[in-house]
């Protein structure tokens, strides 16, 4: 799942002055050589169509093997993990290990996923599974989320190990088969798999941090280091129902709406932790003057301002990071249309703060509606808290440094709490803290395409995230 | 849909009667019909499952086996189906015993539904619904009072009527339809297309409405008759929302909106009305009524205007629904998936409109209740305003001497059923009917049709196939 950048309309900022220039337009570094290499391996990547039920995820990972395997990586080291994703969907994962001969530090993981999501060619322009470079982008679904990372990551190893580069940490490559749907092969990565995918730390792959207003403006780079918890409930009202000509004073019904209708209104403590006390200050700072800058400027100030942490709540570029949020999402009831109903029930799900635990989610959802009401976890997703992974000031400052290096001093690094959930949530929740990363980049919101419609990269993006992974692995194993 | 009985606590009242003895049902003719009405009770004759042509099939085969004429027994197929219920293949069963010789009168019509609302085995207690247990002095299952009770006492009282040797003097036709709790397709077939089958009745008795009911310390509470019914309505609310992902919530949310709109027509009450019927039924109740619910009876007889003295009224357990229009929801459906904010939210409105009231009229009140044109309101159906049937004195007199021989002390009231039924379509045909059906239940405790753990006391299955000897014999033999 990519995270999508909130900063949409971010307002003046401040390099304003500074004629931007189209980033599109602007050559790729990467040689021309290598070039030819990584768009062949892009090519044959997206035109496999790994999305879930297809039985087409193995044949991604053996085309990533097969570039680690041609670049000196023994066969030992590489690991086809076979499993069911959805149930009936048999997929893979790919575990590769780049040893270091002398290594000083614990090894580094790099996380990725190689399925993509359903995509129907009469809904596309052209079709989804055929390759296509045009107007200086690369078009095909996964070309964004996130074949594009996962080609990046693989051939800027690939080129350092031919240029005879020799880390000082094993590189552990990760690539799930289900991301996407089920969230298996990340699980099975964090937990049964961990002797092959222990780390100090991981970098995930999965959705670029760069992005440019449409005047070219650079927006940042927001690390996601932290992501709420996904977990859903079920509110129930039970009623004895009859005969619905004679209405009875109480009704499931109307008992399950007047729960939702404090739902509505109810709002839960506002939080904030190290990696969104770090983002909403560079928000501050790119907010300026502007009301939403005043907002986050007191609140920070003072955490227990619950005006200021409700007002930002309130504006649509910041829903979901101040605090938990619960939200009604569907809702089922009665049993004829003549008769009262026996019971109704409400889903509603939740996108937990960090650290936070379930339980303690539910008993104030309890607590809000009443003991009329049942609240209960749904049994088939038990959400796990996962912590805030720690600022770590050697990944900061490579990321940093990469960055600026291809987009200029103006792209500030930041961190990002997700409101969604991806693959390094697992690993989150299991002990190895997770960055997302990746160095691919878009114009906001034009390029803002995964999971939808005639989804894109740009071309330079492909390139430069070759490089960008190559300033990684020699800033963090080198 | 069967009448629930609206006469909670009237008081034992003496009724000097003249009655005769009641006949006696032979041990033949008991098992007989425990036969009978288990054998379809555990036929779950639900919209959607097929069953009821096998039950039409078994009814028309007990009316074979006691010697009417096949020529005069029909098993007539229909479809039934509307975008609420789902569709069905369905049947009536029609059965015409002719008069012997000329007959004095045009025939009487004997009508009754095979059809039942849907039960379901895990909102029910300790029994499976389509499985009928006898406990404690009662048979539990879907349709013991709603209403395959009446379907057997018509069916068991002609064939013991026939055995005894009982000739007619004008015809008797029965009528069973299959799919009066959803469309009502049978009974309007019956008052139109299929009225030469049944021969143009002069009036209907139908077994979905009247009976009686006893307090819990035993005391009679009184037996009614119907000559009127509420016009049954369905409205549907949509709320339409652009959705999104649920870890971002809108301000606007599809069931938030839906749920406000519910809190609104749960504070909301139609206006105050009455008419022959009712001014009969509540003249009858207040004279056994010393209480305050007497007094507000009385003072709203003497100034239909006195709103506070309806709303006392309408607010006691007994009188539910008989003072106005009510409205109730039904059902709820929303969203289509846990992570994302609802596109779409929809809640099924099931109106019981007084009688000679347009079902438009209340559309246009129930937006005016609403108040919100997000939420908009649509019918469900074409039903036309129900109209009332004037008393004869035949009917009446023949009906109170039955309930009279069978439940001495019991008195007999004329009354609006707040259900439809299938007399609808007759009544605005120019056929009046009377619900004029013999069982009966314990008041409150056994109101239950539509609901869980639906049941019907012994002794009453069996009352009830005398019973309608006893009008059948009446009505049909002088």
């Amino acid at each position: 799942m990519k995270r999508v950048l909130a900063l949409v309309l971010a307002t003046a900022l401040s390099s304003a002055a500074s004629a931007a220039v189209d980033p599109r337009t602007v050559p790729t570094k990467l040689d021309p050589a290598w070039q030819a290499k990584t768009r062949a391996v892009f090519k044959q990547a997206i035109e496999i169509p790994s999305v879930h039920h297809r039985g087409q995820t193995q044949r991604v990972a053996e085309l990533l093997a097969s570039q680690f395997r041609a670049a000196g990586i023994p066969d030992a080291d590489i690991h086809f993990m076979p499993y069911e994703g959805l149930p009936g969907d048999k997929t893979t994962a790919l575990i590769v290990r780049w040893r270091s001969a002398h290594p000083t530090k614990k090894p580094m993981l790099i996380l990725g996923h190689m399925d993509v999501v359903e995509a129907k060619r009469e809904d596309w322009k052209f079709d989804p599974f055929v390759f296509r470079e045009q107007d200086g982008y690369f078009y095909g679904r996964g070309t964004s989320d996130m074949k594009n990372g996962d080609v990046a990551t693989t051939m800027a190893a690939v080129k350092l190990m031919s240029e005879g580069f020799k880390p000082d940490r094993d590189i552990i490559f990760f690539y799930s088969g289900d991301e996407e749907t089920n969230g298996q092969g990340a699980t099975l990565g964090s937990t049964k798999w961990r002797n092959l995918t222990d780390a100090e730390f991981g970098l995930n792959a999965d959705g670029g941090c760069v992005s440019y207003d449409r005047n070219f403006r650079p927006l940042g780079c927001g690390i996601s280091m932290a992501e709420k918890t996904f977990q859903t409930y079920f509110f129930t009202t039970h009623n004895p129902g009859g005969h619905s000509s004679r209405p009875r004073p109480d009704n499931a019904i109307y008992d399950l709406a007047d729960a939702l209708e404090k739902l509505r209104t109810y709002r839960f403590q506002p939080m904030q932790n190290d990696v969104s006390r770090a983002y909403f200050e560079e928000r501050s700072r790119q907010e300026g003057n502007s009301q939403l800058g005043q907002q986050i400027r007191a609140w920070l100030a003072n955490p227990n301002d619950g005006a200021a942490a409700d007002a930002i709540e309130a504006n649509p570029l910041e829903v979901g990071l101040t605090r938990t949020r619960c939200v009604a999402t569907m809702l089922s009831g009665g049993h004829a249309d003549n008769a009262l109903p026996q019971s109704a029930t409400a889903t509603v799900n939740c996108r937990i703060f960090p650290g936070v635990q379930p339980v303690a989610v539910q008993a104030e959802l309890q607590k809000l509606v009443g003991p009329n009401v049942e609240v209960k976890a749904d049994p088939n997703y038990v959400g796990q808290p996962t912590p805030a992974s720690p600022l770590r000031p050697d990944v900061l400052k490579a990321v940093t440094s990469a960055i600026q290096k291809f987009h200029g001093p103006d792209m500030h690094v930041f961190p990002m709490m997700s409101t969604g959930a991806s693959d390094g949530s697992f690993f989150r929740a299991q002990g190895i803290p997770v960055y997302d990363i990746d160095g691919s980049w878009g114009i906001s919101p034009d390029d803002e395409r995964a999971h939808g419609l005639d989804e894109r990269t740009p071309v330079r993006s492909m390139y430069d995230d070759v490089l960008y992974w190559e300033m990684i692995y020699k800033s963090l194993a080198g | 849909m069967r009448k629930l009985i609206a006469t909670a606590s009237l008081l034992a009242i003496a009724s000097a009667t003249n009655a005769a003895a009641p006949p006696q049902l032979t041990a033949a003719q008991h098992e007989a019909t425990h036969a009978m009405f288990e054998h379809i009770v555990d036929i779950p004759t639900v919209i959607g499952r097929h069953r009821v042509p096998e039950e039409a099939q078994y009814v028309a085969d007990q009316f074979k086996a006691a010697g009417f004429p096949e020529a005069d027994i029909h098993v007539v197929a229909y479809h039934t189906g509307s975008a609420t219920t789902g569709d069905d293949d369905t049947a009536a069963v029609i059965v015409r015993w002719r008069a012997a010789g000329t007959p004095k009168a045009k025939p009487i019509l004997l009508m009754g539904h095979m059809d039942v609302v849907e039960a379901k085995a895990e909102d029910w207690s300790a029994t499976d619904p389509f499985k009928m247990v006898e406990k404690d002095g009662y048979y539990y299952g879907r349709g013991t009072i709603d209403m395959k009770d009446g379907i057997v006492a018509i069916t068991q009282a002609m064939i013991n009527l026939k055995q005894s040797g009982f000739k007619p003097k004008r015809d008797i036709v029965v009528l069973f339809t299959g799919d009066e709790e959803t469309n009502g397709i049978g009974a309007k077939n019956g008052a139109t297309q299929w009225l030469d089958l049944l021969g143009h009745p002069e009036f209907g008795l139908n077994a979905d409405g009247g009976g009686g009911s006893v307090n819990t310390d035993g005391s009679p509470a009184g037996f009614t008759m119907q000559t009127a019914e509420k016009t049954f309505a369905g409205y549907t609310l949509t709320v339409r929302n652009r959705g999104g992902h649920s870890s971002k919530p809108r301000k606007d949310n599809a069931i938030y909106s839906l749920a406000h709109a519910l809190d609104k027509i749960e504070a909301y009450r139609f206006t105050p009305m009455m008419n022959e019927t009712t001014r009969a039924y509540f003249d009858g109740r207040q004279k056994l009524e010393k209480n305050p619910l007497g007094d507000a009876m009385r003072r709203w007889l003497t100034n239909p205007n006195d709103g506070e003295a309806a709303d006392f009224i309408e607010a006691s357990e007994s009188e539910v629904g008989l003072t106005r229009t009510r409205c109730v929801p039904t059902r709820l459906f929303a969203g289509h998936a846990d992570n994302a904010l609802p596109q779409l939210a929809t809640a099924m409105i099931n109106c019981r409109i007084f009688p000679g009231v347009d079902p438009n009229a209340v559309k246009a009140e129930l937006e005016r209740i609403v108040a919100d044109p997000t939420v908009v309101v649509t019918r469900n159906d074409d039903y036309v305003a129900s109209l009332a049937s004037p008393l004869r004195p035949d009917v009446t007199a023949a009906y109170t001497r039955a309930v009279q021989a069978l439940h001495p002390g019991q008195p007999v009231f004329p009354e609006m059923s707040t259900g439809a039924s299938d007399a609808r379509p007759f009544r605005v045909a120019g056929i009046p009917v009377y619900g004029t059906n013999g069982g009966w239940t314990v008041t409150p405790i056994d109101n239950r049709a539509h609901g869980k753990d639906e049941r019907l006391p012994v002794k009453s299955l069996y009352d009830n196939v005398v019973h309608w000897e006893m009008m059948l014999r009446d009505l049909a033999g002088k």
